[in-house]
C-alpha cells in the first residue's frame, strides 16, 4: 500500500511518474475500499494468481487486476471480462511475450460476446470501435495498464514499439449478436457459452467502405483488397489471422444471396492473394514462409494471405452504415484465443 | 489515504547474465541468428573474428524465430558446444 496526500490527479501522477506506471492519462485512485467493491464479483480468492505477464514476469492476481481496473474506472460490471480476458493473455498460443516486446505497434483488442454485453452495457452498435461508452473504454484500458503495470511492457523498456499506436490505450469492442445473419462468434471457436471474450494481437482497424453495391461479391472484394496489403506482417508471414469485422449491412447483404459465415471465409481466402513475383519483389527471404506457399516458383501463381479460410475470423459490429473493417493479425506467431467469462 | 500498488510481485526469479569468461583462448563460439535482415551476416562475421582469436573451431551457427524463445533443443545444443555466444538483433 502507499500513502498519498490525497486522491487529486496532481498527487496521483506524481506516484505515477514516480513509480512508471499508468498510461499517461488520469486514472481513479485505488483505495481499498475501490479495489473491494471491484471484487467483490470476483468469486474467488483475491489472491489468485491469474497470469504471469511478461515481460517482467508479473504476477497478475485478481487483486492487483482489480487495482488496475479501478484506475481505469471500470465499473464492476466488467471485471469479470477483465479477468477471463486477463486469463485468456496467458495462454502460450497467444505469445505475448512477443506481443510485448515487438518493435511492431500490435495492440491487444479484446471483442466482447453474448448475455455480458447487456449485463455490463457494452456497446456493440454505433462506434463500437471508439469512445463514448463506459464498459468498452474502460476494459480496454484496464488491460493495457495491467499489460504495463504487471507485465512491464512500457515504451522503449519491454515494449519495443517503434511507433506505438493509439489503440495501446484501449482497444475493446463488442459483437453485435441481433444485427448478425450468423451464430456468435465463439461458437465458431468451439466455446459454448452464454457470454465469451477473445483477446487478439492485431493492429488497429482498417476501414473498408462500400455503399454502392447491391451485390455482396464488390463489397467482400474490396475487404479482399485491403487483406493483402503488403505492410502488414501477415503479408510477409501468409500464415496468420485476420479478423474482419462487419457492419450489418454489409452482413445483411451477404446473407441476402445465402451466404454464410463460410462462405464469406472461402470468398475472402480465394480473392486475398498475392503473386510469387510481387512476394519475391518484396519479402527477404527470413525462412518464415509456411512450407506450402514455398511450393511453387511459378511468379505467376497467386498465392493466399493465409493458409486456412478459418484463418479469417469473420464477426458483425457496429450501427447502421457502409463502413466494414479488416483487422490484420501481428503475424502467425501469435493466435488469438476465445474464453467463456 | 491509502492507495493499493498496480504492479503485483515477480513471480519468477530474474534471470542473471553467466559472468563473463576472462580467457578467450580455446572459447567455442556460437551465434544465434534469429533471422532478422543481416542479424546473421554481422553476427558471423563477429563470430569468425573471436573464433580466430580463441584459435577455435568456426563458429556454431543456430537459427530461431525472431518473435519466439528458442525451441529447447536449440538451447540444450548452444549449451553443449559453445562457450559464448552471440544473439539479439532488432530489426
Amino acid at each position: 500500500m502507499i500513502e498519498v496526500v490525497d486522491e487529486s490527479p496532481e498527487a496521483l501522477y506524481r506516484i505515477l511518474e514516480q513509480s512508471g506506471w499508468g498510461d499517461g492519462l488520469p486514472v481513479v485512485a485505488p483505495t481499498e475500499a475501490r479495489v473491494d467493491a471491484m471484487l467483490e464479483i470476483y468469486g474467488g480468492s483475491a489472491d489468485d494468481v491469474l497470469a504471469v505477464l511478461p515481460p517482467r514476469s508479473g504476477a497478475c492476481t485478481a487483486r492487483v487486476a482489480a487495482v488496475n481496473a479501478v484506475m481505469a474506472g471500470c465499473p464492476p460490471e466488467v471485471f469479470p471480462v477483465v479477468v477471463a480476458a486477463v486469463r485468456a493473455l496467458d495462454r502460450p498460443e497467444f505469445n505475448l511475450r512477443g506481443v510485448q516486446a515487438t518493435t511492431h505497434s500490435v495492440a491487444v483488442m479484446v471483442a466482447v460476446h453474448g448475455r455480458v454485453i447487456e449485463t455490463a452495457g457494452y456497446n456493440a452498435g454505433f462506434g463500437t470501435f471508439g469512445p463514448g461508452h463506459r464498459a468498452n473504454a474502460t476494459t480496454g484500458r484496464a488491460i493495457r495498464l495491467i499489460l504495463l503495470d504487471v507485465g512491464g511492457g512500457r515504451p522503449g523498456d519491454g515494449d519495443a514499439s517503434t511507433q506505438g499506436q493509439p489503440a495501446k490505450y484501449s482497444y475493446c469492442m463488442a459483437e453485435n449478436a441481433a444485427a448478425s445473419p450468423w451464430p456468435l462468434y465463439p461458437t465458431c471457436r468451439g466455446v459454448d457459452a452464454a457470454s465469451a471474450v477473445t483477446v487478439a494481437a492485431v493492429e488497429g482497424p482498417h476501414n473498408v467502405h462500400d455503399m454502392w453495391s447491391t451485390h455482396p461479391a464488390p463489397i467482400y472484394r474490396k475487404v479482399a483488397s485491403v487483406m493483402t496489403t503488403l505492410g502488414s506482417n501477415n503479408a510477409v508471414m501468409a500464415d496468420s489471422e485476420f479478423f474482419v469485422v462487419l457492419c450489418p449491412e454489409h452482413a445483411r447483404q451477404a446473407a441476402s444471396e445465402g451466404w454464410s459465415r463460410r462462405d464469406v471465409q472461402l470468398f475472402l481466402h480465394h480473392h486475398a492473394r498475392l503473386s510469387r513475383r510481387v512476394r519475391n519483389e518484396h519479402f527477404a527471404d527470413m525462412g518464415i514462409e509456411p512450407p506450402w506457399m514455398r511450393s511453387t516458383d511459378d511468379p505467376d501463381a497467386q498465392l493466399p494471405v493465409t493458409g486456412e479460410p478459418d484463418d479469417i475470423r469473420v464477426l458483425v459490429a457496429g450501427g447502421p452504415g457502409k463502413h466494414s473493417c479488416v483487422i490484420p493479425a501481428w503475424g502467425s506467431i501469435s493466435r488469438s484465443v476465445t474464453v467463456p467469462v | 489515504m491509502r492507495i493499493h500498488r498496480p504492479d503485483g510481485p515477480i513471480a519468477q526469479p530474474v534471470h542473471r547474465l553467466a559472468p563473463s569468461r576472462r580467457v578467450m583462448a580455446g572459447a567455442r563460439i556460437g551465434v544465434l541468428d534469429n533471422r532478422k535482415p543481416n542479424a546473421g551476416l554481422l553476427m558471423s562475421a563477429v563470430a569468425s573474428h573471436l573464433a580466430d582469436r580463441a584459435g577455435s573451431a568456426e563458429p556454431l551457427v543456430l537459427t530461431k524465430n525472431a518473435a519466439r524463445p528458442a525451441p529447447a533443443e536449440v538451447i540444450d545444443q548452444l549449451q553443449r558446444e559453445v562457450d559464448l555466444v552471440l544473439t539479439g538483433s532488432a530489426d
